[in-house]
């Protein structure tokens, strides 16, 4: 494209002269010959060269330069004058202009003035261009960053020494911002670099490499992170540094653990099932040949036999049942005088057949409560079981005793409890006893039963307070509320189970 | 009268066996547990002994192992009571495995097998 040139002479023959001559040379040549004339060009002025005679001593057109060259700071001004006047222009434009020739004018002079004005032209340009590059860098250096911060992972930039050299907001957070320290110290709290460390591996084979860890953060939390890492090369494409890049794991490896013992859980449930279905089978056998052989005392063992199993099952059933389903509760008013002789039945058959003395304290007209009763009974059946047992597994004495006490407290509530001498539960147990397939007994235990017992008096609007010392026994003291509870209670139902384990690590992210 | 030696945690599971056996005409020894098995073993030097692999304390193939080392105790016939299915090969010297709830034909066919 031709550069234009904006030519302000008022000599008209010497202009066209001029003309002529630059647009030999390829110039787009604009003539003017008043100051006037030039204003009107001047408002879509797009000339990048102006060569004006400023025909002094009347200093209009000094003014016009002037105010084309503030106005149109890129604009080359060449001047030219007559000998005597070229101080006084020199005077009035000073560095406004690239160059000052003589009239009349020599081309040699203008050829070089016209090529210097280029060359300041393309290098404004180039300037210019610069610039722009310079604030997109900017802006995207501030993208770059923002991005940087805001990921949801733990990023580091390490040096050979394994010292931080940046960290993003997350780490900052969780790990704190010391840089220059160590990467060992701040996640593993280590004196050392650790084995097998990604980033070493990094430096050494411009890799990225990925590892699993566990870190601690700056308030002790033990976090699971997935760690990948990456070079950071120079201009020369050696690697100066290595990012590391760590998502938290945690919660997912919290409920990974969880499904793995839910597995284990069901695992010992089914190795329990098998053995009652054998001593099932046991039982069988023994009526069949008394039967056969009209064996009186083998038949009402074999008969009892059979009886606990089939109790023994159907319990176990029941409650995969109930864990399989979270059902309504159908209250009714229940003489609950009649209900806790009944609990106090179906234990003492467990407790009589395990040698353990099972004593009630059960005040005569205590009232109606609405309860499910079945459900009621069935967790109370259950406390009272498990300390019968407890006593069975005790080994530190001899005589063992379990005591069941109903009574009124007062202010609407009606309460029970259930002590034992029994072996008593350590702090563990203590903690986890109402947890899910949680058992202290073995094979033995499906691990529901307490669970349940535990939900159906939440239910019911009831509370359970445990007291225990190892061997020396363990009381519980369930108060249930007369009146059923007036919205229904939601009690975490299996599927509620399965979300707070999800949320268990809350604020780990 | 040839003697089997029962040994398994679960006391009705011991109350079956025993009745099994003695009812085919065979005299039984038991133990609830694989410490008691042991001494048990040493004591009545049984023809058979019959073992479950999961009980509290030491476990099945400990026991086996323990008797294995004993003289006059390697030499007599093992059959595996389980309720692991999967664990039937856990002693790989044990002349039969059957998992609970076991066939007790089945069971009763081994015995009269190996005595």
């Amino acid at each position: 494209m031709a550069t234009e040139i904006l030519l302000i002479d008022k000599d008209k023959s010497h202009a066209n002269a001029l003309a002529v001559y630059l647009e030999r040379q390829q110039f787009e040549v604009y003539k003017v010959d008043s100051c006037d004339a030039a204003m009107t060009y001047f408002d879509n002025l797009s000339a990048e060269i102006v060569l004006a005679d400023p025909g002094l001593p009347d200093t209009d057109t000094v003014h016009l330069l002037k105010q084309i060259k503030s106005s149109h700071p890129g604009i080359q001004l060449i001047l030219m004058c007559a000998d005597d006047s070229l101080d006084q222009a020199m005077d009035l434009l000073k560095q406004d202009v690239v160059h000052y020739l003589v009239k009349p004018v020599k081309s040699a002079a203008l050829d070089l003035a016209l090529k210097q004005a280029r060359t300041w032209i393309s290098m404004n340009n180039k300037m210019d261009r610069y610039e722009k590059k310079f604030k997109e860098m900017r802006n995207a250096q501030v993208l770059y960053q923002q991005l940087f911060d805001e990921v949801p992972c733990y990023i580091s930039v390490q040096d050979r020494e394994f010292r931080l050299t940046a960290t993003n907001r997350l780490f900052k957070r969780d790990f704190g911002d010391e840089i220059g320290s160590y990467c060992y110290e701040v996640y593993k709290h280590r004196g050392s670099p650790c084995n097998n460390c990604p980033v070493a591996a990094t430096f050494e084979d411009g890799l990225p490499h990925p590892t699993e860890e566990i870190v601690t953060s700056k308030s002790g939390k033990q976090y699971n992170v997935l760690t990948w890492t990456a070079p950071i090369r120079n201009v020369d494409g050696e690697v100066t540094q290595v990012m590391e890049m760590s998502t938290n794991i945690t919660r997912l490896r919290q409920l990974q653990d969880h499904l793995t013992s839910l597995g284990l859980m069901i695992g010992s449930m089914s190795h329990g099932v098998k053995g009652m279905l054998t001593a099932l089978d046991g039982g069988i056998y023994q009526l069949e040949t008394g039967l056969a052989r009209q064996d009186e005392k083998r038949i009402t063992k074999a008969f009892e036999q059979v009886q606990q199993m089939t109790g023994r099952i159907r319990k176990m059933v029941l409650e995969i049942l109930y864990y399989a389903k979270s059902r309504e509760l159908s209250y009714k008013p229940v003489d609950i005088t009649k209900m806790a002789e009944k609990v106090f039945g179906d234990a003492k058959a467990i407790a009589d057949k395990n040698g353990v003395v099972l004593e009630a304290d059960i005040a005569g007209d205590l009232g109606f409560v609405e309860v499910d009763s079945n459900w009621m009974q069935a967790a109370l059946v259950n406390f009272m079981e498990n300390a019968v047992d407890a006593c069975t597994y005790d080994q530190s004495k001899q005589d063992h005793k379990v005591s069941f006490k109903v009574f009124d407290p007062g202010n609407n509530r009606i309460c029970f409890i259930i002590e034992d001498n029994g072996m008593g539960m350590d702090r563990e147990t203590r903690e986890k006893m109402f947890t899910l397939f949680f058992t202290s007994k073995g094979s033995q235990g499906t691990g529901l039963g307490l669970f349940i017992a535990n939900r159906v008096i939440q239910q019911h609007g009831g509370t359970i307070k445990v007291e225990s010392e190892l061997q020396k026994g363990t009381r519980f003291k369930i108060c249930l509320p007369r009146k059923k509870p007036e919205q229904p209670l939601q009690v975490d139902d299996p599927g509620e189970w399965a979300n707070n384990l999800i949320d268990d690590g809350k604020g780990n992210a | 009268m040839k003697k089997i030696l029962i040994v398994d945690d679960d006391p009705n599971i011991v109350d079956y066996l025993v009745t099994l056996f003695e009812d085919n005409g065979y005299a039984t020894c038991s133990a609830g547990n694989a410490q008691d098995g042991f001494e048990m073993a040493k004591q009545e030097v049984p023809d058979l002994i019959t073992l479950d692999l999961e009980m509290p304390g030491e476990w099945g193939p400990r026991f086996y192992r323990k008797m294995s080392e004993e003289k006059n105790l390697k030499n007599i016939p093992v059959v595996v009571i389980t309720g692991f299915s999967g664990s039937e090969h856990a002693i790989g010297k044990a002349v039969a495995s059957l998992t609970k709830p076991f066939d007790r034909g089945e069971l009763l066919a081994i015995v009269k097998e190996y005595v």
